[in-house]
């Protein structure tokens, strides 16, 4: 695939981003903060469901393994966040390793099972065991930030996003990206094939956790916060479960789209509609596209720029 | 010393086992048939050559043991694996499949390519197209050309007839041929197909509950009254 008309499109996709907060208010810039944070974990989600097909949901066990990492090591040991963060990225490895154990064995219904045991563990561990160090049901608070400001943390955040995005579809790009959506499709033939599926499992879930970790440990300096309800919720598993799926799985750019779509839906629903019921009406127009077009919001913007482009080529034609 | 050879294998389903002593040769350069009715273990025959389930005994090929290596490591010494149904990845183009198929000879991918389009045309042609659209002619083709991707130097295709109509069953034979006679690659493949497999291949094998029972060249078995009387009912 010709490589100059995605770049250009990531270009663009930055000098859009890079301009929104000189238009918009502060209080959208906050909100486009968290936008990013939903596509940075919507990302991480993909590359291990979307990509290979072992739909997880027990992602914020990992983000929360980042988390915990770097506000333990800031809060208590006043660790330097340049130390902290990656410390809180490895751990998450570590984390990551402990997902790929079942996927040896089970896929499918069981995997996911697996995968949610692991963030309910979680959610228990960090209230039962030493509580005075993961700071129990109330969590820690009080913990160190990297900027201030909603027009810093939307530069440092979506600065993550293009970062993680852009690298993301490099490395899928490749014939590793292929072997990834071959594994999806038919994990005998992809070893029948003489690929290793054990290494492109390991490489799947390294590459999910490792994201997952940069997106924990940024966004717990971003609340200054972490309170295991907070984090390993069921509310927070499917929201970035749903951007990804809505935005569009199996690519890089959908999961970001999916993530930009549902926090603007959740937050414009929220004067209307300021309890749990958002969810409903979130869930039913996440329902409604998913009918529509099973790819997602990706692949609707696609078809409609494919069906728009002959237009337009005609009316410049046109004296 | 022949080039595939086969001693005593037992393959194992958990604790169910489903070869019991398998021994057979073949030779470099040949096409050879293993011929059997559904349950013999003729797809577990072949899984067993690409180390994807557990056996004991010993498999060599070219004198090196494949015993207890992996899947990838078998493809990397050279055999390649067609299996039944074909098994492509149906929601990837013709040219992606093919490449999936070249992990273990990357710097062969372009070369490797050219000859399978040499043998299927219609795959050039097509090789945008998603498999899972393809007739099972096709997805037939793409699957023995993604298993010719990494460079064999032994073909193993399982039941590759299967479900196709007698003219493509013929395209397909004459590929296999093309392969054997041109590329100098080895052949085994399983058939129920008996008139198929022994117009193609040379020596044959009639593999029963998991164990060879008869063996000798084409014609030899075509006038066996046991394989006359199983497979064409006279």
């Amino acid at each position: 695939m010709p490589l100059a008309r995605p770049l250009l499109g990531w270009l663009a996709f930055a000098v859009v981003m890079c301009l929104v907060p000189v238009f918009v208010s502060t209080g959208t810039v906050r909100i486009l903060v968290f936008a990013n944070f939903l596509a940075i974990f919507a990302m991480s989600w993909d590359v291990i469901s979307g990509r290979t097909g072992y739909i997880s949901f027990g992602h914020p066990f990992l983000i929360g393994i980042a988390g915990y990492t770097t506000a333990m090591l800031t809060y208590h040991l006043d660790t330097p966040l340049w130390l902290s963060i990656p410390a809180g990225v490895f751990a998450t490895l570590v984390g990551g390793t402990l997902f790929l154990l079942p996927a040896l064995r089970i896929r499918g219904t069981y995997f996911a099972l697996v995968t949610l045991a692991f963030m309910e563990l979680m959610y228990q561990l960090t209230q039962v065991i030493a509580p005075k160090v993961t700071g129990g049901t109330r969590g820690l608070s009080g913990i160190p930030t990297i900027v201030s400001g909603a027009i810093p943390n939307y530069y440092l955040t979506f600065g993550l996003v293009f970062a993680i995005g852009l690298g993301l579809w490099f490395v899928l790009r490749t014939r590793i990206g292929a072997a990834l959506a071959a594994l999806r499709m038919d994990e005998g033939a992809v070893a029948a094939s003489g690929l290793s599926t054990i290494r492109l499992k390991l490489f799947a879930f390294m590459t999910s956790a490792a994201v997952a970790g940069i997106g924990g440990a940024f966004y717990v300096h971003y609340l200054g916060s972490i309170a295991p309800r907070g984090l390993f919720d069921i509310n927070f598993l499917f929201t970035i479960l749903v951007a990804a799926l809505l935005g569009g799985s199996s690519t890089v750019a959908g999961p970001i789209l999916g993530a930009y779509f549902l926090t603007f839906l959740l937050e414009y629903l929220r004067p209307y509609l300021p309890g749990p019921e958002r969810y409903v009406i979130y869930g039913m127009i996440a329902l409604v596209v998913y009918v529509l077009e099973p790819r997602g919001l990706h692949a609707i913007l696609r078809t409609g720029a494919r069906r728009l482009a002959p237009l337009l080529a005609r009316r410049r034609i046109a004296p | 010393m022949a080039f595939l050879e086969i001693r005593n294998l037992d393959a194992f389903y958990g604790r169910a086992r489903s070869l019991h002593g398998v021994t057979l040769d073949v030779e470099a350069g040949r096409i050879a048939a293993i011929i059997g009715p559904n349950g013999a273990g003729k797809s577990t025959l072949l899984d067993s050559i690409l180390g994807l389930v557990r056996t004991t005994g010993e498999i060599r090929l070219d004198g090196v043991s494949l015993t207890g290596r992996s899947a990838t490591e078998i493809v990397r010494l050279g055999v390649g694996y067609a299996p039944e149904r074909g098994h492509l990845f149906p929601f990837m183009g013709v040219r992606d499949n093919l490449l999936v198929g070249a992990h273990t000879a990357p710097r062969d991918a372009e070369r490797n390519l050219r000859r399978v389009f040499d043998l299927f045309p219609v795959l050039e042609e097509r090789q945008n197209q998603e498999t899972g659209t393809q007739s099972g002619g096709e997805r037939q083709m793409v699957s023995l050309g993604r298993a010719l991707m990494s460079s064999p130097r032994l073909l193993v295709v399982d039941e590759p007839t299967i479900g196709l109509a007698p003219r493509v069953c013929h395209d397909i034979a004459a590929a296999l041929r093309r392969m054997n006679e041109e590329l100098g690659i080895t052949i085994l493949i399983t058939e129920q197909n008996v008139n198929f497999a022994t117009h193609l291949a040379r020596d044959v094998l009639v593999l029963e509950t998991g164990e060879i029972r008869l063996r000798g060249t084409a014609d030899e078995l075509m006038n066996n009254p046991h394989v006359r009387e199983a497979y064409f009912g006279h």
